[in-house]
């Protein structure tokens, strides 16, 4: 049983991830076709941080694109497949959509076309399947991809396998054959729990629905871990709507909350367009579709700043860390295979428009099927080769700092500063400083202990030996994390200036 | 009116720039003249290489142009300008009498001819101005008219005037169906200084709103001209351009036979030519100059040898001699423009005249400004293209001035507001530069305790206020002729500006002049702008300085999280502070994107606060999505954001952007 074998992780902070740190640049090649040329640029690489042994990615990310119809916020590579009935969504018709068999055939011919990075045999730690809608995909063809996977790169004893799936889309007996694959988690995609608010963002699925899903996921056997995404400050949406969601989010007892922020994206629905006609010399009309962030009907900024803190104080009212901007657990219920993620270690992908990181190469895939196919046909002929963009320390250090700060462990400085020079991690440092004070920043301890911010200047004066005190720095929950990416930007202008 | 022009023309007495130590390079030359910018490249010169026809030459040359190069008896010569409001047509005018006189073949007619830069085609006015020689021949006697054009706008009221003392005559140009404006009175009347004769021409007769005997009446009430035999015509429908021709001929006087006097030439123009240098336009008043002459400017006692004299007519033709009455050009290697002043007076070296001609004055910068270009790299560039158009324009004055918030540029000195447009629009179009213009400034006169009188052009550069006794602000008397419509408006807008009403007289029933006295500070802004809208484009103005007074004025400063901001202080009168500050505070607000913290804006005088806005810190600004691990997304994201925080300027720890300096100085221009 999977169930039995999923390791139960101790309690944050004691649960320390290994430190975020700066990948290698690529040693080789991508691991792709065996024809595939090495890139000249790979050998002049500027100097190197500390050279680690290249990391093998144990993870990989797998993208199924499809889902009935696009969300009004969406701009994911989606393949929109409709529902045939236009009733109430049947659970078998896609079955056989040859739209999904040929495009799970092209992902395998992708996996299998995919060298691994090391031959030391690291077998995948986590997969995960996210979209577009997995659920809509039938199990076996998950299955046979998950198979692939496993003869391709390994699968280690206990791996988190998780898939992402929308309400309407499934029922027990396919979550149960999900499951019975090795599929042992879900993130359910809820978004919200009113039934206006689900139809104004173009949800395919109502509030019966939602409440089904919750039944059977939480019903079912073999699955513990499984985690409802909500999405906050969508159109119209009140203070009141936004508690009552948390709570029945609450009630629902997921062992994993995913909370995001509506972005409205160009080319949604949502984005904002304006057109203008010109009547008359004088009469100018404005046309516009869309919304504006901050601007009726969405929430207010300080609406929607509002109801990020009360997410955040409920979940941890509720017992859930805030371990990263937009992720809860419950002790030990982090995500293992986004946290691959924010601490900048390797993944692989596979699929439509999805981005890999592999031997510190990031490469986003086609995000149109056609370019896509023709790319997986390259990648098999061996004609593709990646034109290694080669990342620069500077970028380097940029990715490391947007990633740790958007967790609770925050950024290691002593490893920030012996990969990128002391100065770098000083001059950060200076920068932040104003904000240790005013509370957005927190300074932590070798123990994540949260120090008064004299410590901080204090550690600064002393530049000898900075990190001697302070060892990690974090944003503040809710409002550092809030600010995020004014503070990042921050550190960007710091890293680059 | 006599004494008020010379009044005002005694105003402008020199008074060099406030001394600063980085002006190493741009130094003017002592005392530079005004001089229009002008063109770099002039229009085309026919080099039509001949000798001078002895005086009684007939007429028999057929080589096109050649003609007009053979001379006339000094009596036969007329001397004249236009004088004329904007829009009045003596562009066109202008033109019709080149072409009728065939000075000007019709096909190589370009409208407006005499006005060459894009700048005054499109505005449809003459910045600077040329000189046109016409052959005309009446009873088979041959004329020679000399048509010396003038810049028509108040900015170069010193250069019209020299170019009045060129001419014996003018033709005055009223448009029939709107009458006389300000501008055309205050030429009028330096032309009537000039003892020149003037004969009133009524033009557009072919419109319908013509009413040419109400705008006679108009022109006898207000001048005292006899308008009974005024010239109706229409210089577009070509009516009446040969009575002008024969009105030229038999009302203007010619010039004094003084040829045999020792060299007096008076320059009227001169531009920089970058292959030949200086070209002076001037007008022969005692004695002769030929080619080769040891020449001697007597205002700075340069020397140099005239290497080529020509006419002008309206393209360069060269010739040998030119004699007294006589209008002509000449190069002589000259390197820029202030060593041949307009004003000045040419003589020759062996022979010198015993006095210059009168009324020489210096280029005195009334209105400054700073100029700083957006991108910081065009520092260099901006200063190589002011070189280039001070070769040009003497009256253009800059010292490098820098700024913590916009960097290194430069402050600028111009004879007026259109001067000031005209450099800045020149810069911007002719040399692809961005600038940042703050609002303009005049100069303040600063009585320090010590009894030390400084001037202050830069309100940043104010001394302190326990260091100063008084302020003193120039006045300017302004005159302002309106259709009595807007007699309210008007003088609502002159009281707006802290005006003293001086005087109101209808000049007819149906039009007034008002005057005023009021700060020039006042009128750099949108006064004009203002007295148009309020007039619905009725009114014209047009002012003078009469001096200085002692004003309550005080230093605004800004403050941005408590930090001054430099680039952003004003010299105001007490009355208005408050309500400058309050607009400069909220714009600001609206402007500066929200930080991390509260910002706290401030209007202040000295340490008093006068006027506050709070800016809220940002609530929220955070990417929460993950896409599947792509974050690349993300990451171009936050560093355009990044990118952003450098693009503006930081004041203490609040990212200002550039945009915001920008619309505030234009606010100031609006508000001050």
């Amino acid at each position: 049983m999977l169930r039995l074998a999923f390791p139960l992780v101790s309690h944050l902070p004691p649960w320390k991830p290994p430190p975020i740190r700066p990948r290698p640049l690529p040693a080789r090649r991508y691991a792709a076709s065996a024809t595939a040329t090495i890139s000249s640029s790979t050998t002049s690489s500027p100097p190197s941080p500390p050279s680690l042994p290249p990391l093998s990615p144990s993870s990989a990310y797998v993208h199924l694109p499809f889902c009935r119809k696009r969300c009004h916020y969406c701009d994911f590579p989606i393949v929109a497949i409709g529902s045939s009935s236009g009733t109430a969504p049947s659970r078998v018709e896609v079955a056989d959509d040859p739209r999904i068999v040929d495009y799970v055939r092209l992902l395998l011919r992708e996996v299998a076309v995919t060298r691994p990075v090391s031959d030391d045999g690291v077998p995948l730690e986590t997969v995960f399947f996210g979209g577009g809608t997995p659920s809509l995909v039938p199990p076996l063809l998950v299955a046979a991809v998950l198979d692939a996977l496993r003869g391709r790169f390994g699968l280690s004893a206990c791996p988190e396998v998780s898939i992402e799936m929308d309400p309407g889309t499934f029922d027990a007996a396919k979550l149960r054959e999900l499951v019975g694959v090795g599929v042992n988690r879900v993130s359910l995609g809820v978004q919200a729990f009113q039934e206006n608010l689900l139809r104004s963002c173009g949800r395919a699925h109502g509030v019966e629905e939602v409440h089904e899903a919750v039944g059977i996921v939480t019903a079912c056997e073999g699955l513990q871990n499984w985690s409802m995404d909500l999405i906050s400050s969508l159109p119209n949406q009140t203070e009141e709507m936004w508690e009552e969601s948390l709570r029945c989010t609450v009630d629902a007892r997921p062992t994993h909350v995913s909370v995001y922020d509506l972005q409205i994206e160009q080319g949604t629905k949502f984005g904002q367009i304006h057109i203008h006609l010109f009547c008359a010399p004088h009469i100018h009309v404005l046309v516009q579709f869309g919304y504006t962030p901050g601007v009726f009907p969405l929430p207010s900024d300080t609406e929607s700043a509002n109801f990020y803190k009360i997410a955040s104080k409920r979940l941890s009212e509720a017992g859930y860390n805030h371990y990263e901007i937009s992720s809860y657990s419950k002790p030990g219920y982090g995500c293992k295979h986004n946290l691959t993620y924010w601490q900048n270690r390797p993944f692989y992908a596979f699929g439509l428009g999805s981005a890999s990181y592999i031997n510190g190469v990031r490469y986003s895939r086609p995000r149109r099927m056609k370019e896509y196919a023709e790319w997986v046909q390259k990648l098999e002929d061996g004609t593709w080769s990646h034109e290694s963009r080669s990342s620069d320390m500077k970028d380097m250090a940029m990715d490391v700092v947007m990633l740790s700060l958007r967790t609770a462990w925050g950024l290691d400085l002593q490893s920030f500063s012996k990969s990128f020079g002391k100065s770098m991690a000083l001059s950060l440092c200076n920068t932040f400083k104003p904000f240790v004070e005013s509370g957005l920043i927190i300074a932590m301890d070798m123990e994540r202990q949260a120090l008064p911010h004299m410590d901080f200047g204090l550690d600064l004066q002393n530049e000898g030996d900075l990190g001697s005190k302070v060892a990690f720095i974090r944003l503040s929950d809710p409002d550092g994390f809030l600010l995020s990416n004014e503070l990042i930007s921050l550190a960007f202008g710091v890293i680059s200036p | 009116m006599a004494t008020a022009t010379a009044s005002r023309l005694a105003v402008l007495a020199p008074r060099p720039l406030a001394p600063s130590a980085g002006r190493r390079r741009h130094a003017p030359a002592p005392g530079g003249a005004p001089s229009r910018p002008r063109a770099l490249s002039a229009a085309p010169r026919g080099r039509v290489l001949c000798l001078a026809a002895p005086a009684s030459a007939a007429a028999s040359t057929t080589d096109a142009g050649q003609d007009r190069l053979q001379k006339v008896p000094i009596s036969n010569i007329r001397n004249f300008c236009i004088i004329a409001h904007i829009d009045h047509g003596k562009s066109t005018l202008a033109d019709k009498l080149l072409e009728l006189t065939g000075t000007v073949q019709k096909r190589e007619m370009k409208e407006q001819f005499l006005d060459n830069m894009d700048l005054e085609r499109e505005r449809g006015i003459t910045i600077k101005l040329q000189a046109a020689r016409m052959r005309y021949v009446v009873n088979k006697e041959p004329y020679c008219l000399n048509l010396i054009d003038t810049p028509g706008h108040v900015d170069f009221s010193y250069e019209v005037s020299r170019s009045l003392a060129a001419c014996e005559g003018a033709l005055l140009v009223v448009d029939a169906s709107q009458g006389v404006e300000a501008q055309t009175l205050a030429n009028v009347y330096l032309a009537l200084e000039n003892n020149l004769e003037i004969i009133p021409v009524l033009n557009k007769i072919d419109l319908p709103g013509a009413e040419p005997d109400r705008v006679a009446q108009e022109i006898e009430e207000i001048i005292g001209l006899d308008c009974s035999d005024a010239i109706r015509c229409s210089a577009k429908e070509g009516i009446g351009i040969t009575e002008i021709l024969d009105a030229l001929v038999t009302k203007i006087p010619p010039p004094k036979d003084t040829s045999k006097d020792p060299l007096r030439a008076l320059i009227f123009d001169s531009y920089y030519d970058p292959y030949r240098g200086v070209i002076a336009y001037f007008r022969v008043i005692d004695g002769s100059i030929k080619k080769g002459d040891k020449i001697c400017f007597m205002a700075n006692g340069k020397e140099y040898v005239a290497d080529e004299i020509g006419v002008l007519s309206p393209n360069q033709m060269q010739v040998d001699e030119l004699y007294a009455g006589e209008v002509g050009y000449l190069s002589a290697s000259i390197r820029s423009v202030a060593d041949a002043r307009v004003g000045d007076t040419i003589t020759h070296y062996s022979k010198k005249a015993a006095a210059a001609l009168p009324g020489y004055s210096e280029a005195t910068p009334m209105v400054f400004c700073g100029l700083f270009p957006i991108d910081a790299d065009q520092f260099e560039e901006l200063r190589e293209a002011l070189e280039k158009l001070q070769l040009n324009d003497a009256a253009l004055k800059f010292e490098p001035e820098s700024s913590s918030a916009m960097g290194f540029g430069f402050r600028c000195g111009f004879l007026g507001l259109l001067h000031m447009e005209i450099v800045q629009e020149r810069l911007e179009r002719e040399y692809n530069l961005n600038l940042i213009i703050t609002a303009p400034s005049v100069v303040y006169r600063v009585n320090c305790a010590d009894g030390e009188t400084v001037e202050c052009s830069n309100p940043s550069l104010l001394p302190e206020p326990g260091k100063r006794r008084s302020i003193e602000e120039p006045y300017v008397k302004i005159e302002m002729l309106t259709p009595k419509d807007y007699i309210g408006p008007i003088m609502e807008l002159a009281q707006d500006r802290r005006g003293e009403f001086k005087e109101m007289i209808f000049i007819t029933e149906s039009r007034a002049k008002i005057i005023y006295e009021l700060p020039l500070a006042e009128m750099v802004g949108d006064f004009f702008d203002q007295l148009k809208s309020r007039s619905k484009g009725y009114a014209s103005m047009e002012y003078s300085l009469v001096g200085y007074r002692e004003s309550q004025l005080v230093k605004l400063d800004i403050q941005i999280n408590a930090e001054p901001v430099e680039a952003l202080s004003t010299i105001v009168h007490r009355d208005k502070a408050y309500s400058v500050g309050r607009a400069l505070t909220q714009k600001l607000k609206e402007l500066i994107p929200r930080q991390m913290f509260k910002v706290p804006i401030q209007a202040c005088i000295g340490t008093k606060v006068i006027a506050s806005e709070a800016l809220s810190a940002i609530r929220k600004d955070v990417l929460s999505k993950c896409y599947g691990g792509d974050i690349t997304r993300k990451k171009k994201l936050l560093k355009k954001q990044a990118e952003g925080k450098k693009r503006m300027k930081a004041i203490g720890r609040v990212d200002v952007p550039q945009e915001a300096f920008m619309a505030v100085l234009k606010l100031e221009k609006e508000v001050l």
